[in-house]
């Protein structure tokens, strides 16, 4: 009984974590029905790394429990620290570089995995929702690009009036 | 443990895996024939699905529609196969054949009894060479038992792997350590994408060419036009090797026949003329995406698949060799160029 309640609470972890994902905010119930059949779960342990910088990139992590570290560079300078319902490493979805940062996670954490192989699938199996999700994703390419230009414009005015 | 240990504990337990395929190689063949039909059904099935149906229905959809194709294929061209089987059984006529190729030995031999040859028996050889032949269909691709076997369990390994290949890939991967697991995925959607389209335009440019070579021998009236247009279509799937065999049988059967070489001519430029349309038009259009290789390399291949699986081997021996060669150069290009790093 225990085996079935804990695996209905986490497929209900699950949806609820999925229904906040900006990417699959536009799909109906039908349809995120489909995105949990195909996405990859995996478990990290502390300190365990998901991704190294300059690594091969498949695709994005959404984090079910647990915490993860994003850090950069020799130093592992922590860019950010993502909780319960974060994802992180979205850009490999739409591009074949490397990965531009290095992701630990700093407890035991569940992830789920949505790869381009799987993306491409359903582009091709059912081009309605690949739409949504594409455009969706793009949306949020383009938000993270907006915080960006803030960040700098705000960083520019820091360092002219330091300079004055 | 060390990475040397962890290295040769898994080539130890993959030669035990492989050695145990190996030992039940009959049923091996069968999920490999079995997942070669589900590779090329599976675009199908993908279309039915994007209209909006569930795997399920769209894999019981084909089904049902391939059931009644080939059910209606069956009563339609069972007269002729029927007929064929039965002629093969009995052997052809060779009276012409035998006093057509008696007089090429004795013209052979006059001219050429300076090198001491007196008797070449080329009539013998050239009718055990059929018989032999005749008999190696019966027992390896017609054989009743077998026959039935196959033709029972391979439509159920793909159903089941059209309908649920894609858990049975997941449950799989799953079992991928974390630190393997994105490479691997990557090398798995490279496999698919290569090789399936790979073998997808194989199978399509096999059954053009069987449909002309079957038209083309039937309009030169050539005795078993039928099998022997459908073994030209299954061995155009091999390279170099697949085309001049079906050319072969096809000569063969013609002098053995017909008794004289003006037929054999006519047969040899046929082939020609699909073997060009073959590789000018329908290879450049289906097998675009082929695996990419050098024709040394495929030569060996085949020559190894041959010897170590027969012919199933040699049918396979490409794409399996294509895929060999994608882990080794993408490894090797993934961990220059994206340092991955393999040590714990």
């Amino acid at each position: 009984m225990n085996v079935f309640k804990s695996k209905k609470k986490y497929e209900d972890e699950v949806e609820s974590v999925l229904s906040d994902i900006p990417i699959f905010q536009d799909l109906n119930r039908r349809e995120l029905k489909i995105i949990k059949k195909i996405l990859h779960k995996r478990e990290y342990k502390k300190d365990e790394v998901v991704f190294k910088e300059g690594e091969l990139g498949l695709g994005m992590y959404i984090l079910v429990s647990g915490m993860v570290h994003i850090v950069c560079g020799s130093e592992k300078q922590l860019l950010a620290e993502l909780r319960d319902g974060d994802f992180f490493g979205e850009l490999a979805l739409l591009d074949d570089e490397p990965r531009s940062a290095t992701a630990i996670a700093k407890e035991a954490s569940v992830l789920l995995g949505f790869f381009k192989p799987e993306l491409l699938d359903i582009i091709t199996r059912n081009p309605k929702m690949g739409c949504k999700i594409l455009f969706k994703l793009a949306w949020v390419i383009g938000e993270r690009l907006k915080k960006t230009n803030e960040q700098l414009k705000d960083l520019k005015c820091l360092k002219e009036n330091a300079s004055i | 443990m060390s990475s040397i240990v962890k290295l040769f504990i898994f080539l130890i337990f993959s030669a035990v895996f492989i050695f145990f395929l190996i030992s039940i190689s009959s049923v091996v063949k069968l999920i490999i024939v079995s997942a070669l039909f589900a590779y090329l059904l599976d675009p199908v099935v993908n279309f039915i699905e994007s209209r909006g149906l569930s795997r399920s229905s769209a894999t019981i959809i084909l089904f049902v529609c391939l059931t009644i194709f080939f059910v209606s294929l069956f009563f339609l061209i069972q007269p002729i196969i029927i007929s064929e089987i039965d002629s093969l059984k009995q052997g052809i006529n060779l009276s012409h054949a035998e006093m057509m190729i008696t007089n090429l030995e004795n013209f052979i031999v006059s001219k050429l009894s300076f090198l001491g040859l007196k008797e070449l028996n080329l009539f013998d050889k050239l009718r055990n060479s059929f018989l032999s032949f005749g008999d190696w269909l019966f027992s390896h691709v017609l054989d009743a038992a077998s026959f039935l076997t196959s033709i029972i369990i391979v439509p159920f390994n793909v159903f089941f792997l059209l309908k649920d290949g894609r858990e049975f890939k997941r449950t799989i991967i799953y079992l991928i350590p974390n630190k393997y697991f994105e490479f691997s995925l990557y090398l798995i959607y490279k496999l698919n994408l290569q090789v399936g389209n790979y073998i997808r335009g194989q199978l399509f440019d096999a059954l053009v060419v069987g449909l002309l070579s079957i038209f083309a021998l039937w309009a030169l009236k050539v005795k078993y036009f039928f099998l022997i247009g459908v073994f030209a279509g299954i061995a155009n799937l091999i390279p170099y090797f697949g085309p001049i065999a079906g050319a072969t049988i096809a000569v063969v059967v013609s002098i053995l026949q017909t008794g004289s070489f003006q037929m054999a001519l006519y047969i040899i430029v046929v082939f020609i003329v699909i073997k060009l349309f073959d590789d000018i038009i329908v290879q450049p259009l289906v097998v675009a995406k082929s695996v990419h290789m050098n024709p040394l390399i495929v030569l060996l291949a085949i020559l190894a698949g041959g010897k170590l699986f027969g012919i199933l081997g040699m049918l396979l021996s490409v794409p399996v060799t294509g895929f060999l060669l994608i882990v080794i150069r993408e490894g090797i290009e993934n961990y220059k160029k994206y340092r991955i790093n393999f040590q714990t």
